[in-house]
């Protein structure tokens, strides 16, 4: 659950993006960073490799306001995508309150999306938390690159693959334009948010 | 689709697949596309021009899947990184242990030598001073400088800083370790512990088990053969450990787990894990009771006694 300093009256939410290696999870933190600056509370923090792939993770706070008198701070997360840095994606899931995974459209990348998802099914599990349950958005990111020529699965395809069972919101994107990043939050963050109200009781 | 077309779309993929950093996508489409200019190479006047730039399109696409496979997992990261690290990964409620918790996801991030900087700064303070100790040598042995974690032990003993009893638990940390290195390298044992050699060990220790010999576990990894008709691992991070007896936090929505042991239950197939190390081993399910009250009420909290590591 949320971090709740009772005496500072403020309450710190973990979000994480997770997904494939280069499904552009870094790139909807920097876009977020450009378009939220109003509630952006600090400077983008990353922690990537020479290769500018992401080594632990990308970082980056943001204040959403008061509610019933506690500030509320955000703490955007982003994962290693790759494979090998199974055991940081894991460290940094941790005591996470809310979730977007984000999916590459690409054809090629298909198998890679499943993967992931039961990736973070497997490590949420190992944490006592379910899939079905905690606050969760799926992103079908790089709609745009069908414009290009390469081969993109339809939005209809991605949900039977992935949210026929989870049901979750979903929203096509194209990060690297900035579309579809704000709306992916903005749920992401509502959802947190009312199943945090429902844990406190409020 | 005409040849051509299609070589041109391959090409173009590949592109587009190594700007997005998707180096093995770009590489087949490159192959694919060679192979079909090999195939039709009668029908395509600049076929040797063409297959050229292609193979070495081939190659600087290996050199770098090779580039990325052969990046170290960890590296130093910024300050900043670090800050982030220390602060925001020590999950404790106890706030007094906040500050060790932090130097220890420095260590869990690779950042050693941050988190040597820290443990040294929490020696000072009784309550976390063995904890510490025993992380630095384990610091410098993840770093492979087997040398600076025996001249660290080495200084300690030639100070008195460190009471003989936490000595005699570092000794026997470091020689284990060392020892299962296979590094021959033979510690000098402080006083204390060299006159109560042969003793035997506290009663409440485990059969065949040193107390003092336990690394500090952080999860394990429990393997029931029969859980719900299938070999299944349930791996849990550790609550607290007091020697060898580790607590568990089980959510009460781990039916299948909970089911499968009681009070005495040996679980033959544990899985140990240490912050630089995993040990298989056996334990034994010493209680198991539900939790009545406070933010994890309806959680388990179940007492394992490891038997053998």
């Amino acid at each position: 659950m949320a971090n709740i300093n009772l005496k500072a009256r403020e309450i710190e939410v973990k979000i994480v993006y997770y997904g494939p290696g280069r499904c552009g999870k870094t790139t909807n933190l920097e876009q977020i960073f450009k378009a939220f600056r109003k509630q952006v509370t600090g400077q983008m923090v990353s922690a990537d490799t020479e290769g500018d792939r992401t080594l632990y993770f990308d970082f980056l706070p943001m204040g959403l306001g008061k509610i019933k008198g506690y500030e509320v701070r955000v703490q955007l997360y982003t994962v290693p995508g790759q494979v090998k840095y199974a055991s940081t994606r894991k460290m940094v899931l941790r005591e996470v309150d809310g979730l977007v995974f984000v999916a590459d459209s690409l054809e090629v990348r298909r198998e890679k999306n499943m993967l992931s998802l039961k990736d973070l099914h497997m490590n949420l599990k190992d944490y006592g938390l379910t899939i079905f349950k905690v606050p969760l958005i799926l992103q079908y990111n790089k709609r745009d690159l069908g414009e290009q020529g390469l081969p993109v699965m339809p939005v209809s395809l991605m949900e039977r693959d992935l949210n026929r069972q989870l049901k979750v919101p979903s929203f096509p994107a194209s990060a690297i334009k900035g579309e579809g990043v704000a709306p992916t939050l903005k749920a992401c963050l509502k959802l947190t948010l009312q199943s945090l109200k429902k844990q406190l009781g409020w | 689709m005409d040849v051509k077309k299609e070589i041109k779309s391959l090409l173009n993929q590949a592109e587009v697949y190594k700007s997005q950093g998707l180096v093995k996508e770009a590489g087949d489409k490159y192959i694919r596309a060679a192979k079909l200019i090999q195939k039709n190479a009668k029908n395509i006047g600049n076929h040797k021009s063409l297959l050229q730039s292609i193979s070495k399109q081939i190659r600087l696409v290996k050199e770098s899947i090779r580039k990325q496979e052969e990046e170290p997992a960890d590296r130093e990261m910024s300050e900043q990184v670090q800050e982030i690290i220390r602060t925001k990964f020590a999950f404790s409620q106890d706030e007094k242990r906040l500050e060790i918790d932090g130097a220890i996801a420095l260590a869990k991030f690779g950042q050693y030598a941050r988190a040597l900087d820290e443990f040294k700064k929490i020696l000072g303070k009784e309550d976390f001073r063995l904890e510490a100790a025993k992380n630095i040598i384990r610091c410098h042995i993840a770093r492979d400088v087997p040398d600076d974690a025996v001249r660290q032990y080495n200084n300690w003993l030639s100070e008195t800083f460190l009471p003989g009893e936490q000595l005699g638990q570092i000794h026997r940390l470091l020689q284990d370790i060392l020892k299962k290195k296979g590094i021959d390298t033979l510690l000098s044992a402080p006083e204390e512990i060299a006159e109560t050699e042969g003793e035997s060990s506290p009663a409440e220790t485990a059969p065949g088990l040193n107390e003092n010999e336990i690394l500090d576990i952080s999860s394990v990894g429990i393997t029931i053969p029969e859980a719900e008709d299938r070999s299944r691992t349930y791996e849990y991070d550790v609550s607290f450990q007091s020697g060898s007896i580790i607590n568990l936090l089980i959510s009460d929505r781990d039916h299948s787990f909970l089911k499968s042991i009681k009070k005495g239950t040996v679980l033959e197939q544990t899985q140990f894990y240490s912050p630089i190390a995993m040990f298989e081993g056996k334990s034994l399910v010493v209680s198991v009771s539900r939790i009545e009250s406070g933010p994890k009420t309806g959680h388990y909290s179940v007492d394992i006694q490891i038997q053998s590591i």
